[in-house]
Formats: C-alpha cells, structure tokens, sequence
C-alpha cells in the first residue's frame, strides 16, 4: 500500500469518525431542546389557562353580584357585557385545556368543572330574568346561595387544574435532567474510542515511514563518509515513494560518480595549468631586473634549466659581426665546451642556425650515442632529448635557445618553454629600447650640460669683451683727459723749458764762469804748490815738503771735482754732447792699457784687458764718453784693489733684441755690500760712508759714469762680494753703420691694464666723503618724480635730494604724477607712495606701465612696512623695487643708487 | 679626400697628446689636476689661451704655462667659469623657500655645502633667504671654491652695481619677503652687503677632484659644477657629495643637469624635478 493511500485513509477514517460523534452529539441536543421547549410552553400554556380559568371563576362571581345589585341601566349593561365575555373566555380556556391536558385526572375534573359551569350558568339566567322583570324585586336568597356554592366549586376545581398543571411542569423537568446526563455519558465514551483508534492508527503509520528513511539516511550517510571511489546504493524494493527514492538516489549517485570523474581530470588540468603560470610568473618577475642582454641571458638560462628538468643549456644571441649575422653564445649553463666550437654559428648553419632560420622549435627525440656529455661530479652523462627555441620579437629572431635534458620533456615543460620564449622576445626588444633611450638620454644631458658650459663660457667671454670694452674706453677716455693733461703739461713744460733753458744756461754760464773763475786760482795754487815741492833750492824742511805736497794732490782732487760738477751738470741739463762715430776698439784697448798700465806696476796690481772673439771691429759710439766711462770704472777698480788683479773684458752680449757690448772691468778689492749696489751710484756716495776717507774720490764718478751709458743708450751693471771683489759692466749698443744716428726710440710703457680695484671698506674713515661724493656724481641733474600727498614727506626728501643738486619735481597725487611725467618726459626715477587721495599708487604704476616711453622706467614704490601683501601688489602693478616707510635715507639712496646706474654703452 | 681625412685626424690626435700633455706638466708642477675635466671645455679653454697669449700650438703654450707661474694663473681662471648671479634660476630659490625650508625648520642645526661657490653671489642669496625664513642663526654655510682669488671676493661680500637691477628682479621672483635694498649699501660703482650675511658662512678652498669630504651635510648645493667635468670625475664628485649628504638631506643641481645617468643616480628620489633638487633616501 501507498504512503499516500496510507495516510489518506487512516486520516480520513479519524474524520469520518469525529465528524459521526458530533453528529450524534448534536442530534440528542437538538431533541433534548426540542422537548425542553415544547413541553415548558405546553406546561406554561397549560398553566395560564388553569390559572385564567381561576381568575374568570372569581370575575362572573364579581358581575353577577353588580348587576344584580346595579340599579342604573347603564351600569347594569356594562357588567352585563362583563359577564357575558367572561363566560366566552372561561369557556374557551376550559376547552383548550380540556384538549391540552391529556391526564386522566385533569379531563375528569375538566368534566365536572364544565357540569358545575353549566348548573352555575342556569342559576344564574334564572336570577337575571328574576332582576329583568322586577327590578325592585330582591333576589331570592336560596337561588342566590345556590349559585354562589356552585360558582365556589367552580373555584375549587379550577384551582386543583392548575395544582396538577405546576406538578406535570415539575416531573418533565426532573425528566429533562435525566436526559442531558445520559447524552453527556455518550460523549465521553465516544471520545475515549475515536483517541484510542486515532493513537492506533498514527502510531501504525509513522512506524512504516521511519522504517524506511532509516533505511534511505544510513545509505545516504556513507556516500558522504566515503567520497571517493563507488558509491553505495539503496537497496529497497517497495513500489512505494521510498522505492522511487531509491531508484532516484541510485541515479544521482551513478550521475555524481561521474561527476567526480570529470572533476578530478578538470582539476589536474587546472593544476597543470597553474603551474605553468606559476613558472611563468616566476620567470617574469625577474624581467624588471634584466638591465641588458648578457643579464637576462645569464639569468634566464640559470633559471629555466633547472625548471624544466633540463640539465645542459645553450643561450645564443644573434649579433652582427663584420657585415655578417651570427647567432653567439652568451650564456650556458652546465656547459663543458672546452674547445668553444660551439661559439657561433651562422644563420642556418647547424641545428641552431636552423632554428632562427626556420623560427620554429626543433625537438629532438632520443638522441643517439654520446653527442652532448655533461661532466658531473661523478662521471660523464649523456642527455637524450634537446629542444631547440627561437627567440622572436614579430617575426625576428633574437636569439636561440637550447636546453637538453636526459629525460623526455613533457607537454606542459614545452608549453612553458613556448611561452616562456615568446615573452624573451618582447623583453629582449623593451630592453633593447630602453637601453636605446637610456644612451640617447645619457646623450642628451651630455649635451645639455655641455650647451650650459659653454653658454656659461660665453657669458665669461661676453663679459672678459665687456670688461675689455669698458677698460678700452676709460683708456680712452683717460687718454683723451691724459692726452689734455699732456697738452697742459706740455704747455706749462714748454714755459718751464724755456725758463729752465734760461736758467740752465744761466746756470751753465754760471758753471762755465765758476769754473773759469776757479780753475785759475786753482792753476796757480797746483803749479806753485808743484814747484814748491819739488824743493829746487833745498831750503824746506822735510815736513814742509810733504805739506807741500799734500796741497798740491789736494788742489788736485779738488781740480778733479770741479771737472766731475761740471759734467754732472752738463748732464743733467742735457748739455752733455754726445758724438756718435765709428770707434776702433783696438784704440780703446790701447788706450785703456795706455793709460793703466802704469797704475797697475806701481800699484802692484795684475792688469789685463780681454777682446773676445767675435766682436766687431769697430761700432758707433761717442768714444770720449765711452774712454771717460772705462777710465772712471777702471780707475775706481785700482782705488779700491791692493792685491790681485783688474781685469777689462769686453764681449758681446744679445739683450733682447738688440746686440750690446759689454765692458766688465773685474778687481779683487774690497767689493760692496749688497745693500749698497745701488746707492752708489747716487752722486756723492760710496759704500761706506767711512772708507771715502780711505780712498778719497769725489763719488760722483759712478753717477755720471751711469748717466753718460743712458745718453749712450746703455746701462752699468754691478756683481759684487764682499771682501772678493767686484765687476761693473758697461752695456752699451753695437750700432753698425749709420743706425746710431737715429736716436733710440724709447717706447713708454703705457700705464698697466690691470684694472685699480678701489679698495672699498665699509668702515673707512674717509667713508662718509667718499659716499657724498658718490651721491653727488650720481643725483646731480638727474630729475626724479616724488609722487605722495604727505607735504612734509616731500619736503624732507626734496631737502634730502637737492643737498646733491637732484631736480625733484613731485605730484600729491596718481593724476598729478601722470600729469607730471607728460610735463617732463625726461624724468628718471619715481618714488611712488601708496596710499593717496584721488589715484592710488597701484593705479598710478599701471597707468604708467601703459604708456610706451615709461614702460621701463623704475618706480620705487613706498608702502607701510611688513605688508607683504601689498609689496606684491606693487610688484604686481609694475613697481621695479620697493622700499617701506618709515624711509632709512642710506636706503633709499642704496636703491637709488641701483636704479639710476646705466650701464655704459 | 682621405688624406684630408687622416691629416685631420692625426692634426686631432696630435692635439689630443699636448693637451694630455699639458695637463699632465700642470698637476705634476703644480698639482692642479684639470685632468678628468671635459675634454671638449679644457680644449676651448686651452685655446683660448693660445690665442690670447699669441702662441700657435699646446706645447707652445705648456712651456709658457711651466716656466711663467702668472701664466699658469691665467689659465687656471679660464679654467675656472664664474657665471653667478644673486637667485640665480630664482624658481630654485623660490622651490627651496617653500618646499625645503618646512622640512627643515624642526631641525636644530643646519648645515649646508655651497660647492662652486665662485664669487659669493648665490651664497649670500641662501644667506638671505635662510635669514628671512627665520633659520640663518642656526645655519652654518660652507662655501668652498676651487679658486682662492673667487673665495677672497666672495669674502668681501662686495658686487658690482651693474648686476643689481637683476638681482633685485630674482630676489621677488624666488618669493623675498623684504625689501633687497635692506641688505646692500651701493658705494659708487659697488654695492656692499650687510656683513651678517657672511657672519655664519665659512669659506674655503677645496678641490672637488682631489680633495675628500669634511662634513656631512643636511643640503649641498652644486650647481653647474659638474658640467666641466667628464663622466669619471663626475661620477666620483657624486660619490662625495654622496658621501657628504646626510639620509633625508637635500643635492640641489644645476637647471641643466641630472642625476639619472650618474652612479648614484638612484640613491636619491627626485624631490623637485623641475629645479633639480634631489633627497638621498638610502
């Protein structure tokens, strides 16, 4: 049987059941009330009747007494009308309860209660036909007792009617009761046997489905236990749903075993998978650190070997060589090619060339004998599978790759190869490009930086030109002050020369005449002392003869002196001659011996004089000077020399550009300090103030000595030790010819270029005058504008300003300034303040910026100190600088200073 | 046509040998070492000086250049570029105010390298700026030069009038909070500045080619210093100034240069790309 069918009727049945139960129930009810309802109705009716029969009984008793007593006709009628309706209804009510009340009691009193209203009635007609005809007639007592004995009987009855009436009312209640508790006892047995058979019923039905669920669960629970492998089925036969269960459950799990098929393929696939994007991701991560070929070859290779269980690997890269393309090795790993003869190959050439050429994979399979080794620690291996990969970006090839493994490579290691290789090509590309833009990059700052070094060089060299050109102009411009200075001076020297010549020949009339006017005193007094002397006639003492002659070697030397003046003066007033001609210089030679010789046998001196080879023979020079500058020197030597030697060398000697001569005379005698080499030379010196005693001398020799080798166009010089000896050289030109009658042209130095930086000091002392000079240089009649509404602001810088002779005009307002510039289109600077009636500064600035011939002039503007805002706005609306109030006057004529400096065109 | 060629490249080679030459004589005389400055300026340089000096070749000039110590100093100021201006490229000043004046207003001292400092102008503009942030007091500059003649100028804190009206243009451009004209006093054709400005500035001559570092730095300045140089030098002045510069600190270069291709290009990020200032992080 069915679950279904099952539950159906066992359910159905239990309705059915309660649905009769009720049925009943209600039914008994339903009669129970009925009965109720009829008989209390009946009862009550019954009772009313009893009782209304009662109440008539009493009522006709009543009106027959009226009327008979009644004398009023009217009165009589009414009552008449009373008694007759009362008799209607009394004999109405004894009839319905006559046919009501079916006791047999109730009908025999019925009965006699009908015997005794009928006798009553007939009394009573008999009593009112008496009335009717003689009213005055009083009414037979016997009839009257008579009728009122029956009408209480009457009474009596009607009363026990209605005692029997409440009885029967009474019993059926009693009777009702004993109904309602039988129906109730119905219930509950009832109730007792539907729960009984219901419990039954259910407890039958869950019975058989847990059975079998139990049944479904326990199957059902071990496929969940054991997920892999068969699956177990329900073995229930039953036609029922437990069965359909089953045969269902038994398909799903066919279904799902195929499932988990499917699912364990798709899931070693998916692993497959991932591991080729593992490794694929593992091998571009390290792209980023590829920073050139040869670091992605050596890295890729390292890496990718191992990962696809290769043990050899080859990198080749293709590289241009000589007009011709090869495929080189770059990298390798495990590599034993101790003769490189696999370095390179061409395109084509071999199975790598092969490759590249054909851009495809070359898998080779079982590799016979012993081609590749690979040395391990232990011996030598033989690998028997290689796959060979070309490298392309587009449709180039890059590179080659070769890996060889001695297992078989399997279909994913290929595929990752594949794609592994597909990536190379486009990394090997971007780092080909990048390292592209990086050397064009690091080109183009090279270049950059070079362009900056050298537009900085040519600033330096515009500025080098710019100072050049500045210092070529105040050269310039000083020349032409200098060149007006000359001429001044020269004017002045001219009347000087004239006086001076005036005097000079005053002074050499004067020198001339002196020494005339001396020399003949003295001539008399060196001849007089001469013969005196010689003591001719004997008569002097030997003391006075040696007075004598120190007179005479006194006049002597004071001859000599005056000689020496003389020609200093000569000299020095430009009146010295000099005579270029042809000299001999074997005539100097002898003269000097001539003249020497002597000197050096008495003195004991060794005395040679040296022509070196090469000289010429003769050259231009005023040979008197030249003999009197050697016979200075020469005799200077032989004074200060005791022992030893003076010697005269002369040579020839290139100063520059020009061939000197040059005359050494060399002594051993006492030589000169070397502080004092030059100030012999200064008239009336020698080196030792206390050794003129010693030697005597006038110590001017050497000093005209000097200024006659200048006149000739040369100079002395001196070497000196102390205590060894000394040598003065003469230089002096080896003109050829007619050369010496030009004049040497002495070309004056022109003043150094360098440029005199003033030595600027801040706290100098002569500071403040300097400043005011400045000021005075820059301001003077240069016109400013002072634009500000406070009078006594203007005031105290026009007061400031015309200190310096500036030509201040000023404005109180923005208008006003503009008005003022188009009045003066010459004015320089503006001061401009800000705050002002009419047209503020900003607008002024802008105004002023507009118009073509100020647009550049400089406007310092001057605002309330710490705005920042407004300086910028100055800035803004054209102000060049700015200076804040209250005005520190240095300041303002720092910035003045600033801003009226032009550069010098 | 190809003898033309050679003759050119050999009169090149030639050329190249006196000036290896040269340079050479002068850091072994003298010990200037010019020798891994850019080739291209010490050529330009070098000629120049043949011509001034009225010479016909290198060698020519290498025996004045030996023999004349006042030669020799000519040479070593063309050698020495000094193109400087107060703010110079003021939107360098103007990013230092405002970008790495705040990240150093926490520290306690601030020390700062002026590489190349030349005559002074732009260490007395960092002086200003320094001053009107409110952080000169514990500032300490040190500008160091190769030329003692540009460092005894630079001392002075005295400039020609003539670049003033520029100076003062950059001063507002690089964001100057005063007026320029409270820090100088124009004396004639000069202008002074306001001895405070040199008061925590140290000057001194140092050789980027020889010399090593002395301190390390929270900011180093070397701007249009490195343009002389060639790749090696350069290279080994970064590796000082590397050295030199604190982590964190800031290299400020020149508008034309970069620090990419260098060797220690990517020790620093690029702090303000545009004006070249860098920050070493590691």
């Amino acid at each position: 049987m069915k679950f279904k069918t099952k539950l159906y009727a066992s359910i159905g049945s239990i309705l059915v059941l309660i649905s009769i139960v009720v049925i009943v129930l209600l039914n008994m009810l339903e009669q129970s009330t009925v009965n109720m309802h009829v008989i209390v109705n009946e009862l009550n009716e019954r009772i009313d009747m009893s009782s209304s029969i009662k109440f008539e009984t009493a009522n006709i008793g009543r009106e027959l007494r009226e009327i008979t007593t009644e004398r009023s006709e009217e009165s009589i009628s009414i009552s008449m009308n009373g008694w007759e309706q009362s008799h209607v209804s009394l004999k109405l009510a004894i009839e319905s309860l006559e046919k009501m009340d079916g006791q047999e009691k109730s009908q025999e009193l019925i009965a006699k209660f009908k015997t005794l209203h009928d006798s009553y009635q007939d009394t009573a007609q008999q009593l009112l036909t008496i009335q009717r005809i003689n009213r005055e007639v009083d009414i037979e007592p016997l009839l009257w007792e008579d009728a009122e004995l029956t009408r209480q009987r009457m009474l009596q009855i009607a009363e026990l009617l209605q005692g029997l009436q409440e009885q029967e009312l009474k019993n059926e209640l009693f009777r009702s009761r004993d109904s309602y508790n039988w129906a109730v006892q119905m219930i509950y047995i009832y109730l007792t046997v539907g729960l009984v058979l219901a419990i039954a019923v259910t407890y039958w039905i869950i019975r058989s489905i847990t059975k079998n669920l139990n049944n479904v669960t326990a199957v059902m629970q071990s496929v969940t236990s054991s997920n892999v492998g068969p699956m177990p089925r329900i073995a229930i036969a039953t036609k029922d749903e437990f069965g359909a269960i089953a045969k269902a459950f038994n398909k799903m799990a066919q279904s799902l075993e195929k499932q988990s098929r499917l699912e364990k393929k798709l899931k070693e696939e998916a692993e497959e998978h991932s591991w080729l994007k593992t490794k694929i991701a593992e091998i571009a991560t390290m792209y980023p650190e590829f920073r050139n070929v040869q670091m992605l070859a050596d890295l890729l290779i390292l890496k990718l070997v191992p990962m696809v269980g290769g043990s050899w690997g080859v990198f080749y890269i293709k590289e241009a060589e000589e007009d011709q393309l090869y495929l080189k090795k770059r990298a390798s790993y495990a590599l034993s090619d101790k003769n490189n003869e696999f370095d390179r190959f061409r395109i084509g050439e071999g199975l790598i060339g092969q490759c590249a050429a054909e851009k495809r994979i070359i898998l080779m399979d079982q590799i016979p004998g012993d081609n590749i080794q690979i040395h391990s620690g232990i011996g030598v291996v033989s690998p028997k599978n290689s796959i060979i990969l070309p490298v392309q970006y587009e449709t180039e090839v890059l590179a080659v790759i070769e890996i060889a493994s001695i297992s078989t490579f399997s279909p994913s290691q290929i595929k990752l190869l594949e794609e592994v290789v597909s990536n190379i090509g486009i990394t090997m590309n971007s780092i080909a490009n990048r390292m592209k833009a990086d050397k064009l990059l690091q080109e183009s700052q090279a270049l950059t930086e070079e362009l900056q070094a050298q537009s900085e060089e040519l600033q330096v060299q515009q500025e080098e030109l710019r100072t050049t050109n500045e210092k070529l102009e105040e050269q310039y411009e000083s020349s032409e002050t200098k060149k007006q200075e000359l001429e001044k001076v020269r004017e002045a020297l001219e009347e000087k020369a004239q006086q001076l010549e005036l005097s000079s020949q005053y002074k050499s009339e004067f020198l001339a005449n002196m020494s005339h006017e001396l020399r003949t005193p003295l001539n008399s007094l060196l001849i007089l002392s001469k013969i005196l002397s010689e003591n001719g006639e004997a008569n002097l003492t030997d003391k006075q003869e040696e007075y004598i002659r120190t007179i005479h070697s006194s006049g002597n030397d004071l001859l000599h002196l005056i000689n020496d003046i003389l020609d200093l003066a000569k000299v020095e007033s430009g009146n010295l001659e000099v005579i270029p001609k042809e000299v001999d210089l074997e005539k100097v030679r002898q003269f000097v011996t001539r003249q020497f010789s002597p000197v050096a046998r008495q003195k004991d001196v060794e005395f040679t004089v040296q022509l070196k080879s090469g000289l010429p023979e003769s050259f231009y020079t005023d040979q008197h000077r030249l003999q009197q500058i050697l016979k200075n020197l020469l005799s200077n030597a032989f004074k200060f020399t005791e022992t030893g030697s003076v010697t005269l060398v002369v040579q020839e000697t290139k100063d520059e550009e020009n061939f000197m001569l040059s005359f050494s005379v060399t002594d051993t005698g006492i030589g000169i300090a070397q502080e004092k080499q030059r100030t012999i030379f200064d008239a009336f010196k020698q080196a030792d103030g206390t050794t003129s005693r010693q030697y005597g001398g006038t110590g001017l020799g050497l000093s005209i000595s000097r200024e006659i080798a200048y006149l000739l166009g040369g100079y002395i010089e001196v070497e000196s030790v102390v205590g060894k000896g000394s040598t003065f050289t003469l230089h002096v030109p080896s003109y050829q010819h007619d050369e010496a009658s030009e004049p040497p042209l002495l070309e004056e130095v022109a003043a150094g270029l360098e440029e005199n930086f003033e030595e600027v000091n801040v706290m100098d002392a002569n500071e403040e005058s300097s400043i005011q000079l400045h000021r005075k240089t820059l301001l003077k009649d240069k016109k400013i504008l002072i634009v500000d509404d406070d009078v006594r602001n203007v005031f105290a810088l026009t007061a400031a300003l015309e200190k310096y002779e500036t030509d201040v005009i000023y404005a109180e307002s923005g208008r006003e300034a503009l008005e003022e510039l188009q009045a003066n289109p010459d004015t320089e600077l503006i001061l401009m303040d800000i705050m002002m009636p009419d047209m503020d500064g900003f607008e002024a600035m802008r105004r002023i910026r507009r118009l073509p011939k100020h647009a550049s002039i400089p406007i310092i503007a001057v605002t309330a100190k710490a705005m920042k805002h407004n300086r910028e706005e100055c800035l803004e609306a054209g102000a060049t600088d700015y200076i804040s109030k209250p005005i520190d006057i240095d300041q303002l004529f720092s910035i003045m200073h600033v801003w009226l400096y032009r550069k010098k065109e | 046509m190809i003898t033309v060629k050679t003759l050119n490249n050999q009169i090149q080679e030639l050329e190249n040998i006196e000036l290896e030459m040269l340079l050479e004589a002068i850091y072994r005389y003298y010990g200037y070492d010019f020798r891994e400055y850019a080739l291209p300026f010490i050529q330009r340089r070098v000629y120049h000086r043949v011509r001034k000096e009225k010479l016909t070749s290198i060698s020519a000039l290498q025996e004045k250049v030996l023999r004349d110590p006042q030669v020799m100093q000519k040479l070593f100021s063309d050698f020495s570029i000094n193109v400087t201006e107060m703010f110079r490229d003021p939107p360098f000043f103007k990013s230092l105010r405002t970008k790495v004046v705040p990240i150093m207003k926490e520290q306690k001292h601030i020390r700062i390298w002026h590489v190349g400092s030349s005559t002074g102008e732009e260490v007395y503009s960092m002086a200003i700026l320094l001053y009107e942030e409110g952080l000169y007091d514990k500032s300490k500059i040190y500008a160091t030069d190769i030329d003692a003649c540009n460092l005894e100028k630079a001392k002075q804190g005295i400039f020609s009038i003539d670049g003033m009206q520029l100076y003062t243009q950059n001063y507002f451009e690089a964001g100057g909070k005063r007026a320029f004209s409270e820090y100088y006093k124009a004396l004639g054709e000069q202008v002074v500045f306001h001895p405070f400005l040199k008061e925590n500035v140290v000057f001194a001559q140092h050789n980027l080619a020889m010399d090593h570092s002395f301190n390390e730095f929270d900011m180093i300045i070397c701007r249009n210093v490195l343009i002389y140089f060639n790749k090696t030098l350069q290279n080994k002045v970064h590796q000082l100034l590397y050295e030199s510069l604190r982590i964190k600190g800031f290299l400020g270069l020149g508008q034309r240069e970069g620090i990419r291709f260098t060797s220690y290009g990517n020790c620093y990020e690029e702090f303000d790309s545009k004006e070249k200032l860098y920050r070493k992080y590691k």
